[in-house]
């Protein structure tokens, strides 16, 4: 049976006003993402890959070409119609977590079923599952600040998890961590794609969890340079 | 949904809600506060000239004018029966009056000399202090700023000159019985009050008057001769008028309270919105509208707001209810520079100013919410995640 597409981008082009100028910072790139997929854009500091991630997570757009996400086309939605989708089908990671620094980690983790009008039964019981998953039951009433870096990431992960998007996009999402934490982060995100249908697309230049991947695809400068299938990743 | 969220981001985050509200409340407070003194003192103005001055109204000689001296030669009468009972049933008083001048420490201050009838009680003055000086020529009560003008103190004698009903001039001594503490400087400034009996003598005016004052709350009488009734509204038009005068700048002065409020609110409430660039951005990953998320922060300024309400209630509620039952002392008496201004200033919290005042800061707290969390809303949410400055 053939995979669902996930992502499909033809002849993108992004362009940033620099002055008076424009500075290209993607160039004719070309992709398709199948359901499941779990895959790195990697490359250098510059080469484009956050602003691929953010124009597939719609916060940014195109200058040229199309762009379509979850059958939805990205080119021609409104704000809302794009926050409609980030909120129903995606989730997102960052580096530097992105936590509400007033909110306990049940409360983080909580915020988008509330965005999506989940009622507060079923909330609980999905919010008390995500964060079993990451293993943060002890820290469910600790605040952001009370936690380490890894515990943070892992909060991130439940945030972006728990509404079971199709899509998570995660940039850097081991850059400000140590060794052991990025490969605790990887092993949880590595295992959660095995045991459910969600694609995972990661910006990374982190040598460490390049393992990891079931594809890389190298970004230099804007374009595509190689589109790598891992035959044996590392696994969760 | 967005109040559930906008509750759990103002409880959650103690110290920025603490600030935030404090310095509302605190604006509440200081604009009710100075506003109150203002109408206080507007009020105060008020109440002092019906108190020791107008009491329930007057009747007056038809050629009298109380801004017109030149009248003061001719306005005076004996007074009407019916009105001259309102005396005998002691619920009025009669006033006559006459210019005169007076010679204190040599120099020559001309005066208006009015005789009043010593026992009433009609308005609070202490004409009482005007009896029980037999061995005296002629007993003057004066005001405290007429007596550091005239540089006078009690047991000081002083010549009166005046000109009677005859035409004729005729000068007597006067003596200093008593020096009043009052507010009103129309009774004090250029003023001497002498027994009226005395007056009449003097003036050669016998059971005549110029004006009586009745108390409080006494209906008109139908027939008061030729003498004209003027009720406490007619007497106090000035005082209603220079109030009316006064309100443009009454006004301008409570725009100027709240702009201050503004300021301060303004300064709170945007830096803590524009240090949330980054938990907007978050929130727009999240699915969050545009929209949504001014609605969010808007309704946190309102939550902020009715919460800085409640606490101005309940720390300013009692400051505000001792100042204006016990008043508020002032550091000098204005009643030398013929302002009608209180010793102690009471001020007037009305319904209408607190009401206008919530609604006003209230608006206020909504606008500098909504105007920050829009601006960070039209930036690109890449920006706004990253935490980039707003410009």
């Amino acid at each position: 049976m053939e995979n669902k597409s996930v992502i499909n981008i033809k002849n993108l082009v992004k362009r940033f006003p620099v002055g008076g100028d424009y500075f290209t910072a993607l160039q004719q790139i070309d992709l398709e993402l199948t359901e499941g997929e779990f895959i790195g854009l990697v490359g250098p500091s510059g080469s484009g890959k956050t602003t691929l991630l953010n124009i597939i997570g719609g916060l940014d757009s195109a200058t040229e070409g199309n762009v379509s996400v979850l059958g939805h086309s990205m080119d021609n939605t409104s704000h809302n119609e794009r926050a409609k989708i980030r909120r129903k089908h995606m989730g997102f990671i960052f580096q530097s977590y992105n936590l509400l620094p007033v909110y306990t980690v049940f409360e983080n983790v909580e915020l988008p079923l509330i965005l999506n009008n989940i009622d507060p039964v079923e909330r609980e019981k999905k919010v008390t599952q995500a964060i079993e998953w990451v293993g943060l039951n002890e820290k469910r009433n600790s605040r952001p600040a009370d936690m380490s870096g890894g515990e943070c990431q892992r909060t991130a992960i439940a945030r972006a998890i728990v509404h079971e998007p199709s899509l998570l996009l995660a940039d850097e999402p081991t850059a400000n961590l140590d060794a052991e934490n990025s490969h605790n982060i990887m092993n949880i995100l590595s295992k959660l794609n095995s045991e459910i249908s969600t694609s995972f697309v990661f910006a990374t230049h982190d040598e460490k969890i390049m393992g990891y991947l079931r594809r890389i695809i190298h970004l230099d400068d804007g374009k595509i340079i190689n589109d790598e299938k891992i035959s044996k990743p590392k696994s969760g | 949904m967005l109040f559930k969220i906008a509750i759990k981001n103002l409880f959650g985050a103690k110290l920025r809600t603490a600030l935030n509200v404090f310095v509302t409340s605190i604006s509440f407070f200081l604009v009710i506060f100075v506003s109150g003194m203002y109408d206080g003192m507007r009020e105060h103005a008020k109440n002092v000239t019906i108190e020791t001055e107008v009491a329930g109204g007057t009747y007056w000689h038809p050629e009298y004018d109380s801004m017109d001296p030149r009248t003061f030669e001719d306005s005076h009468s004996t007074i009407p029966t019916k009105i001259k009972k309102l005396i005998n049933q002691k619920q009025a008083f009669a006033v006559l009056v006459s210019q005169a001048s007076i010679y204190p420490n040599g120099r020559i201050m001309p005066v208006i000399l009015k005789g009043v009838t010593p026992d009433q009680n009609i308005v609070d003055m202490p004409t009482n202090v005007l009896t029980e000086h037999s061995n005296i020529t002629i007993p003057v009560l004066i005001g405290n700023g007429m007596a550091k003008n005239a540089n006078l103190e009690v047991g000081d004698s002083f010549t009166i000159r005046w000109l009677d009903a005859d035409r004729t001039y005729d000068a007597d001594e006067g003596t200093i019985v008593h020096i009043m503490e009052t507010e009103n400087f129309k009774l004090d400034l250029g003023h001497i009050w002498i027994p009226l009996s005395k007056a009449q003598s003097m003036l050669a005016m016998e059971n005549q008057a110029t004006y009586v004052t009745y108390a409080k709350e006494l209906p008109m009488i139908k027939d008061s001769g030729d003498w004209i009734h003027h009720d406490i509204n007619y007497m106090i038009r000035g005082m209603e008028a220079l109030i009316k005068a006064d309100e443009p700048g009454a006004q301008i002065m409570y725009s100027i309270l709240l702009a201050l409020a503004a300021m301060g609110i303004f300064n709170a409430q945007v830096l803590s919105i524009f240090r949330r660039g980054r938990e907007i951005g978050t929130l727009m990953a999240l699915g969050m509208t545009r929209s949504r998320v001014v609605g969010l922060f808007t309704l946190e300024g309102g939550l902020n707001a009715f919460l800085a309400g409640i606490i101005a209630l309940v720390l300013f509620g009692p400051v505000l209810y001792f100042f204006s039952t016990n008043g508020i002392p002032l550091p000098m008496d204005y009643t030398e520079m013929g302002m009608l201004v209180a010793k102690r200033l009471m001020p007037v919290y009305s319904v209408g100013l607190i009401v206008s005042t919530t609604i006003l800061i209230s608006i206020i707290v909504l606008a500098v919410s909504y105007m920050p969390s829009r601006k960070i809303t039209k930036m690109r949410p890449t920006d706004a995640l990253r935490g980039k400055a707003v410009t």
